[in-house]
């Protein structure tokens, strides 16, 4: 089996909600695909844990979820964006990027 | 609104939690079900796809739990869990759980029946408006007008009219005394306790009448319209609830017109049935239904904004000014009258007042109490402890299976709150008993203001208490047991882990700290005991047996002459009957409580005083000659009053010995002469008699002289009858003789002296009784937790000992062993006892009479007192195990 990385705790949640941004509507497997797709298989998420994450993030209200039909014509939940999330995406990027400039900086051969 | 919104979707989601459950079961089926899909695609076989799929997902139960978590919501499902899984297991361990509640509930009924009454007493304000606002001043007279009979004035102290100027200071100022009059009710006649008040006196409270009025400024002067208002309660027993204002009652052979009726539930003070105006200036008219004289007491108001400290003060510079330049004799009176008054304030929270010498009883009450809880806290931990031992391969199994340590430490919490709830409910249930029993000792000022009751607060207190007492004696075990390392327990294999050594440290530091308490309330009790036994063998100077008595007050208009006739017929009634041997009257009953009079005397022969401090003092009392023999009092030298000593003979008088040692020292009293100061005349002694206790058993006796009732006739006398006959019997003959005479004569105090006796201690007798009840609970309590902790580890050790007898050591040598163990303990928590009891007795001072607070007594006696139950709850049990054949131990295993 490939040797992946975990993702860095915290960071999930920011991960679903940038997911979510650019695709309007997902189901939980479509999401996991989503990010692992994108981090080039990179970053392997323990697939469950998407689910409490999601959970959390219905309570904040960062996302909606709906239920609606696979292409497959199976039931499952669609989860969408709300602007409280789009919100707290833009806060949790900029900080990222705060504390990742500061990494490369300290990393980066003098 | 984010937080509204979010607590929204929470109860939401509590509402309908199984169907956001079954859809979080469904997505993340899908998704396993997705995942495997896509892995045939990508060429696994189904078995492999169905496997990795799974794995890949992860732990799909524990993904449910932290989702439920996420809603925060487990620990409620954990709770009830936790409460079910307790109940259950206490329900299997009835003996157990039984013996803890007991304990817990006699630490907290007795606990909160305390907090109840001091929070009567102390912490919550006297139901009043504005309550804090409300002082007594000390020092502050009430102005006398002596009218014609030209009483001479002495110097102008501080009075109410003083204070009332001192507006910025106090808005309000008021007296106050409580005394009784006879209602001359159409039914029955009766006693009733009446407040005589200053008009001010409802306004300075707060409180107003819920129909007519107050008393007005015209009928609280000397010769105002006699004016009376009623209490709600005699309102609606005697009256009916009618509408009465402006009709009249008899009040001691007075008119009185009722102008108002108070509110509900208003009865100060000392319970008033009825208030009547207390005249400013007061005159002999005044206090003349009264015996004369009552002590009145000056309430104010502090103005608002004003603390009490800053009016305090300002009374203070009141006194200074209007007592002028310190006179010749250097230190004046009012200086030390103001050293005094610095030190505990010329202006007291009425409250603290009131309570008066009771708040130091109530606060050692309350501390004995605390301790017997931290007894009973300590008895429950190691019953707790013992208990976990002996689970701790159950929770080291169920760790192995997944259950975390914090839910263990929970689930064995909620185990030991739910034992605490379960003796509060106990304990609350207890809490009226012990509560009836403390009324005794509330004083007797606020019983009526403010009753110790049961209340929501006192509820709220209750149930806080068992909370702390419940983690206080269960946290200890929970942490320890979910700590022990899971793996050596059930690798050791046996039911109880590391045993070798016998009794746990912390088992051993719980019943040393709980012997320790135990010494210091047993020492706590000895002395209190001990001075109550000395003030019940007192000598009393009189016999109380077989006594009956009974008081009555004549109408103030009664002619001298009337009443000697009355009472002379009332007293041969008595004699004719020939089940009472004999009958006397007094004008006070000793220890009767309050009231009697001084007066000062000068011996004949004797140098005169040159100041007040060198006066001389004795007691006041008025008899016929039969009371000696009724009440008991022995002759000891010449005679009692005849029939001959009426008001035309020469002044004779009968002295107690007290007086005889005092005025006439190695000579014979009997004879001698002595006068009152500043009237002319003489007293010839003609008879000693024995010391009787008058004002208090705790009281040295005074000089007392008795004076032939028929000279000096008061309006309050006592009759007085010894018989064999039954109290009951004694008590209605006595009563059915003062009727026959005057059939509308109100009586009271129908009782036996030996009644009166005891009522005269029943404060000190509550408090000791109280005291040594915690103190024997604290030794049974202490003997059971020896009992529990040496059977605890006997039963541990029962493979250990049998291996010792197999190896030749007899039972002997086996209880020595333990015994020795138990035996240090013992004696440790005796010595720190013992130190902390003779540290902290100093505080019981006040509380003693006649015993040092050291006393050689109690401190050898306590210790016998713990060392005979320990050694008894030691060696049963060891006894027990040590007589198991080792053969049958060494089989069992």
């Amino acid at each position: 089996m490939a040797i992946r990385d975990e993702i860095p705790p915290g960071t999930l949640e920011m991960l679903i909600l940038k997911t979510l941004a650019s695709q309007r509507e997902l189901h939980g497997f479509e999401i996991a695909d989503a990010i692992e797709r994108r981090s080039g298989d990179v970053l392997h998420v323990e697939e469950g844990s998407l689910y409490p994450a999601l959970q959390r993030m219905l309570i904040k209200g960062w996302l909606v979820g709906e239920w609606g039909r696979t292409a497959e014509n199976r039931r499952a939940r669609y989860y969408k964006l709300t602007p409280a999330g789009r919100k707290q995406l833009d806060a949790e990027l900029s900080s990222y990027r705060r504390v990742s400039v500061a990494i490369d900086r300290i990393l980066k051969p003098a | 609104m984010r937080w509204l919104d979010e607590l929204l979707r929470r109860i939401w989601y509590l509402i309908r939690r199984d169907r956001f459950a079954a859809e979080l079961d469904e997505e993340m089926r899908l998704h396993v079900e997705l995942r495997e899909a896509r892995l045939r695609q990508q060429g696994h076989d189904p078995t492999a796809a169905r496997y990795v799929a799974r794995r890949r997902f992860g732990n799909k139960s524990s993904l449910q739990e932290r989702s439920r978590d996420a809603w925060g919501l487990n620990w409620i499902d954990n709770g009830v869990a936790d409460l079910r899984f307790a109940i259950r297991r206490l329900r299997n361990r009835p003996g157990f759980a039984i013996a803890t509640i007991l304990v817990a509930a006699l630490g907290i009924g007795a606990t909160t029946a305390v907090f109840s009454a001091i929070d009567a007493a102390m912490l919550r304000g006297l139901p009043f408006p504005r309550s804090s606002e409300l002082v007594t001043l000390t020092d502050v007279s009430v102005p006398f007008d002596p009218g014609a009979q030209g009483f001479p004035s002495g110097r102008h102290f501080t009075d109410i009219s003083d204070v009332a100027a001192m507006r910025e200071v106090f808005s309000s100022v008021a007296a106050f005394a409580a005394g009784g009059l006879n209602l001359t009710d159409p039914i029955r006649p009766r006693r009733v306790r009446v407040g005589v008040v200053t008009a001010g006196f409802f306004a300075t409270l707060g409180v107003r009448a819920q129909l007519g009025r107050v008393f007005n400024d015209a009928e609280a002067h000397p010769g105002g319209a006699s004016s009376v208002i009623l209490s709600d309660a005699t309102w609606r027993r005697t009256f009916g609830g009618r509408d009465v204002v402006g009709s009249s009652i008899d009040l001691s052979g007075t008119r009185y017109t009722i102008v108002g009726v108070m509110g509900p539930g208003f009865d100060f003070p000392n319970e008033s049935e009825l208030w009547i105006p207390l005249t400013v200036p007061t005159t002999f008219a005044t206090f003349a239904p009264f015996r004369g004289f009552l002590p009145s007491r000056v309430i104010a108001r502090v103005a608002p904004g004003m603390s009490v400290a800053a009016a305090s003060a300002r009374l203070l510079d009141t006194w200074r000014r209007l007592a002028g330049p310190p006179d010749h004799s250097g230190r004046s009176n009012l200086e030390e009258m103001i050293d005094e008054a610095r030190a505990t304030g010329a202006a007291v929270p009425l409250q603290r007042n009131l309570v008066g010498q009771n708040e130091r009883a109530l606060v050692i009450l309350m501390g004995a109490t605390a301790l017997l809880l931290l007894i009973a806290c300590a008895n429950v931990a190691n019953l707790l402890l013992s208990d976990a031992a002996s689970r701790r391969r159950e929770v080291a199994l169920r760790e192995v299976l997944g259950a975390t340590r914090g839910r263990i430490a929970r689930q064995l919490l909620a185990e030991s709150v739910l034992l605490a709830f379960a003796g509060a409910a106990f304990g609350i249930a207890l809490a009226p008993a012990v509560l009836h029993v403390l009324r005794a000792m509330m004083p007797a000022d606020l019983a009526g203001v403010a009753p110790a009751k049961l209340d929501l607060r006192v509820l709220i207190f209750a149930t806080g208490l068992a909370l702390v007492t419940g983690l206080a004696f269960g946290l200890w075990p929970a942490v320890g047991t979910a700590r022990a390392d899971a793996g050596e327990t059930i690798k050791s294999g046996g039911s109880g882990g590391a045993t070798a050594s016998g009794l746990g440290m912390t088992r051993r530091v719980l019943i040393t700290v709980e012997l320790a308490l135990t010494v210091m309330l047993l020492v706590a009790s000895g002395l209190m005991l001990r001075s109550l036994d000395r003030v019940l063998s007192q000598p009393l100077g009189m016999d109380p047996e077989h006594v009956g008595t009974l008081e009555m007050s004549f109408r103030p208009e009664s002619k001298r002459a009337e009443k000697i006739a009355k009472l002379h017929a009332i007293l041969a009634r008595l004699e004719g009957d020939p089940g009472i041997h004999s009958a006397g009257i007094v004008n006070d009953i000793p220890l009767r409580g309050g009231g009697g009079i001084s007066l000062s005397i000068e011996v004949d022969g004797a140098p005169k005083p040159k100041s007040v401090d060198e006066m001389q003092f004795a007691r006041n009392l008025n008899t016929s000659g039969g009371y000696f023999d009724a009440m008991g009092i022995p002759l000891l030298r010449g005679r009692t009053f005849t029939a001959s000593d009426d008001s035309l003979a020469p002044q004779v008088a009968v002295i107690n010995m007290a007086m005889a040692k005092r005025f006439w020292p190695g000579t014979d009293a009997i004879g001698r002469t002595f006068g009152f100061a500043g009237s002319p005349g003489s007293v010839t002694v003609v008879g000693i008699v024995a010391d009787v206790r008058e004002r208090s058993l705790e009281r040295d006796v005074q000089p007392q002289m008795y004076f032939p009732i028929d000279r000096n006739t008061p309006d309050n006398v006592a009759i007085v009858a010894r018989s064999g006959l039954p109290p009951g019997t004694l008590l209605a003959r006595l009563t059915d003789a003062v009727h026959s005479v005057d059939r509308s004569q109100a009586v009271y105090n129908v009782r036996m002296m030996e009644d009166v006796i005891s009522t005269s201690v029943t404060p000190r007798r509550t408090n000791t009784t109280l005291i040594a009840i915690f103190g024997a609970l604290a030794l049974l309590l202490s003997a059971f937790g020896v009992y529990a902790v040496v059977s605890f580890s006997v039963t541990r050790r029962t493979r250990e000992f049998g291996i010792r007898a197999a190896l030749g050591a007899s039972g002997r040598n086996i209880a020595v062993l333990v015994g020795g163990e138990m035996m240090w303990i013992v004696g440790l928590g005796l010595a720190l006892g013992l130190a902390g009891a003779w540290a902290l007795s100093r505080v019981m001072t006040s509380l003693l009479y006649g015993v040092g607070i050291h006393d050689a007594a109690t401190f050898v006696a306590v210790p016998l007192a713990l060392i005979v139950p320990a050694a008894v709850a030691t060696l049963v049990p060891t006894w027990r195990a040590v007589r198991v054949d080792p053969t049958e131990i060494m089989r069992a295993e």
